[in-house]
């Protein structure tokens, strides 16, 4: 399990002296298929899918939860399974559309992320607050500018607050 | 080229010694590039071992960069020189 990645730093020289072989393994360079596995990751379009469909799943979970507990049922008269039929359509619509929006949130917000970084070349919050903004703003859009805008900060705000939380950056 | 035994020994040397001084420029320039776009590219304070995709196209544009300054100066410098020569 000694993998290095290509950095720039390793410059592949070889092994060890003798009397630190056992404690220092030699560096390796990686294989042109342990180049491809990583650089799949690296794709913009694989991380913005895969990133989408977790957001569906999340969407999911949400919509089953808060389905649940959200379940103003008619004062009319439903036996007990009518009842649990009700609430889980309802459960599953919420779900559904709950699924949908939070896929679409996370497959903007990591294209836009993704994107950036590759174009700065360079790892920082700046792209966090710029993919927040976009993906911001693509979603509140229907409301006009001023809601476009509000949209924009409030979720790139949200955003960096979520990736200082998680303490990703140094 | 007279094809004598004596005159072909010292040309396999100076062909040895040639390639070993290619291969001593062929090791400093990985070298420097190396330290370069290390220096250029890579934070100072990181958490994880990984290359992040903004280091990754960094580093390609580092390399390719400096590989095209590589090949470019020895072309300008063997023009200059000749023409400095002839006058």
């Amino acid at each position: 399990m000694a993998s290095t990645e290509p950095s720039a730093a390793g410059a592949g020289a070889g092994g060890e002296s003798s009397s630190q072989a056992a404690a220092v393994e030699p560096i390796r360079m990686p294989t042109a298929e342990e180049i491809k596995g990583q650089d799949i990751w690296n794709n913009c379009a694989v991380r913005s899918v895969v990133s989408g469909v977790m957001g569906g799943g999340l969407g999911v979970l949400m919509g089953l939860f808060f389905g649940a507990l959200d379940n103003p049922i008619m004062a009319e008269e439903m036996t007990a399974r009518q009842q649990i039929v009700y609430t889980a359509k309802q459960m599953g619509r919420r779900s559904i559309s709950n699924a949908k929006t939070f896929a679409v949130m996370g497959l903007i917000f990591s294209a836009a992320e993704c994107v950036v970084e590759k174009a700065r070349a360079k790892h920082d919050t700046t792209n966090t607050a710029v993919a927040g903004c976009v993906t911001g703003g693509a979603l509140a859009v229907k409301g006009g500018p001023k809601a476009t805008c509000i949209g924009c900060a409030g979720f790139a705000a949200f955003s960096v607050a979520i990736e200082k939380f998680f303490d990703r950056h140094t | 080229m007279a094809a004598k035994g004596g005159a072909s020994n010292f040309e396999k040397e100076q062909m040895f010694g040639m390639a070993e001084k290619e291969m001593e420029y062929r090791v400093d320039l990985f070298n420097r590039l190396t330290q370069t776009c290390f220096e250029k590219c890579i934070e100072k304070r990181y958490k994880e071992a990984e290359l992040n995709m903004g280091e990754n196209s960094c580093i390609d544009r580092c390399v390719s960069k400096y590989w095209q300054v590589s090949l470019l100066i020895p072309f300008l410098f063997a023009d200059s020189f000749y023409a400095y020569s002839i006058a």
